[in-house]
């Protein structure tokens, strides 16, 4: 394997477990709100996580540069500000990754909380247990194979970002290329061997993570 | 130990509305009534799972609800034990997490003390580290009973307790239940759809139909003296006939049915006094019903009270007892579809009388066993 290849390698991993994380953070917390709570625009929310499930990378990556890029929403008073932007940086891999992931872990999570019985949550707030407390302690202990299951595909997910990684972070070596950009570029140079052992290697890294989803899910079920 | 509570409150759902006001002390109230009543609607919002629309409830002088004055404690802070129907029990704990559950604010010591008292009067050692899933249904049922106790809540209520076990076991459960409501004092409100079960479990029982309360007595005076005909039916009694009142007297009362003046007790605590003519509804309880035997003469003339003849048109076995359906030699339509009234036998007098054969019988009915339903 050669040296840009491992780096690569090194990137995607780090990405994806950066994204993964992020996922964590964030869509464990909102499939449990989508799950259990009602509250207005609630189906607004659905839909905007569920979006990047459905269009192409590209377009999801066409809108994180309307708000994050130099000239973006969010993107330009930032870099008024501090003469920095995210774009083309690992972050903007990172983010990628993350908005594109979160679907697969929402609904995958989403799922499983909504199986947990709600009497054993009410029979938990009659035993003095706050509805905090009760999510933590009774409904994501009880909901946790689903929820795992969720980040692992969120992981494979992460790992096998292309479009909206190459609109957002740019196709960087060392910087910015993950595996999938440098098959993509291995392809275009000509550089048919650099681009089987990539192949090969996300291919196997893939596999691996859906048989422990798989298992997972299996249990969980 | 005085308990006291009474429970107000109107809770309107759509297509349903439950409008009910009741109040039970010591021991256990049972709240009986079909499915849909209302019942378990109740039990939620004493526990503060389902916020009632109007109303007040106040549990020995604590008020855990009052609309108008705009109380309403969390189910947190009611200490109100709740058996769930399916028990709730949480399946990745283990029996004593499970009962230990509602004392984290404890410390430790005192938090092991009570489950391990607990665990050891609800008759659990030994199974301490097992899963629900692990255990039998009694045992389910015990850990909880155990969850729900080791709280010392000042009121514990059960949904449908034994309605997740098989007949045999839910026999012996209840026995168990009764004995356990009782041996720890707490007063208690449960539910149930089985008369049988309310009475052995009940001291007091609460009749709900549609959202409302139809009867609230003592069990032993739901028994004997249902305050409507709504009561009777909601309690599955047998024989609930129509007649006419013929006089009505404090002691007495007579009624016209099927061509027969027919003797009844009146309700001595209800003093029932319909007016001649007036349409009225009463019962006759098939067990009590005396077939007269033709191989003896009549030892006294109290067997021939309410006396009437008919013929077996249906009959069925019911394994202990054989039912039959009498259709009674009087003119027109018979007063329950093509039977007048259902008589039940044993089996024993089934085959001792050749009822098999012998289809054409008399039949009496002592006054006391005609009971008179007020409308």
């Amino acid at each position: 394997m050669s040296a840009d290849a491992v780096t690569a390698l090194a990137l995607s991993i780090r990405v994806a477990l950066a994204a993964t994380l992020l996922n964590a953070l964030i869509g464990i917390p909102l499939a449990y709100v989508l799950a259990r709570r009602a509250f207005r625009g609630r189906a607004l929310v659905d839909l905007l996580v569920t979006l990047p499930l459905v269009l192409p990378p590209t377009v999801t990556g066409y809108y994180l540069i309307v708000v994050l890029g130099r000239r973006g929403w969010l993107g330009a008073p930032v870099y008024a500000l501090t003469g920095w932007s995210v774009a083309f940086t690992w972050y903007a891999a990172v983010i990628a990754a993350t908005v594109m992931a979160l679907p697969l872990l929402v609904r995958t999570a989403r799922a499983a909380i909504e199986s947990v019985d709600r009497e054993l949550e009410k029979a938990a707030f009659t035993l003095g247990r706050s509805e905090w407390r009760t999510a933590l302690e009774v409904t994501l202990p009880l909901a946790k194979n689903g929820i795992i299951a969720g980040l692992v595909l969120a992981f494979a997910r992460a790992l096998g970002e292309f479009g909206a990684t190459l609109m957002l972070a740019g196709n960087i070596p060392g910087k910015t290329t993950t595996v999938p950009l440098a098959i993509y570029t291995a392809v275009q140079t000509g550089e048919m061997g650099e681009a089987v052992t990539l192949v090969l290697a996300l291919t196997v890294l893939s596999c691996a993570v859906l048989v422990l989803a798989g298992r997972l899910g299996a249990r969980a079920a | 130990m005085k308990h006291r509570f009474a429970v107000e409150i109107t809770k309107r759902l759509p297509g349903f509305t439950l409008d009910v006001a009741w109040t039970a002390g010591d021991g256990v109230a049972v709240l009986f009534g079909p499915s849909g009543a209302g019942k378990t609607l109740t039990l939620q919002c004493l526990a503060g799972l389902i916020h009632p629309d109007a109303g007040r409830i106040v549990v020995d002088d604590r008020v855990l609800f009052d609309a108008a004055a705009g109380v309403n404690l969390p189910p947190q802070q009611r200490r109100v034990g709740y058996v769930f129907q399916g028990y709730a029990l949480f399946p990745h704990l283990t029996v004593a997490e499970n009962v230990g559950f509602g004392l984290r604010d404890r410390p430790r010591a005192v938090r092991d003390t009570r489950v391990a008292d607990v665990i050891a009067r609800l008759d659990l050692g030994g199974l301490e580290r097992r899963r629900p899933s692990e255990l039998s249904g009694g045992q389910r049922q015990r850990v909880a009973l155990g969850r729900a106790l080791a709280i010392d809540p000042a009121l514990l209520l059960l949904d449908e307790p034994l309605s997740a076990l098989d007949a045999p076991l839910r026999r012996a459960l209840r026995d168990e239940l009764r004995s356990i409501l009782s041996g720890w004092g707490t007063a208690a409100v449960v539910v149930t759809h089985d008369f049988t079960e309310a009475y052995r479990l009940a001291d007091r029982i609460i009749v709900y139909e549609s959202g409302r309360v139809i009867q609230a007595a003592p069990r032993a005076e739901l028994l004997w003296q249902p305050a409507s005909e709504a009561v009777a039916r909601v309690m599955g009694l047998r024989n609930v006939l129509h007649g006419t009142v013929v006089k009505a007297m404090p002691d007495r009362i007579q009624i016209a049915w099927r061509g027969h003046t027919l003797e009844a007790v009146n309700s001595p605590t209800h003093s029932y006094l319909p007016q001649p003519e007036s349409p009225i509804a009463f019962f006759i309880r098939p067990e009590y019903v005396r077939l007269v035997r033709k191989d003896r003469s009549a030892p006294d003339a109290a067997h021939h009270m309410n006396l009437m003849r008919g013929t077996v048109a249906g009959e069925a076995d019911f394994g202990t007892v054989w039912s039959l359906r009498m259709r009674l030699d009087a003119a027109g339509a018979p007063a329950q579809g093509d039977f007048d009234l259902e008589v039940e036998v044993p089996h024993l007098v089934y085959e001792i009388l050749d009822i098999e054969h012998d289809r054409h019988w008399e039949f009496s009915i002592h006054r006391g066993s005609i009971h008179v339903l007020p409308t």
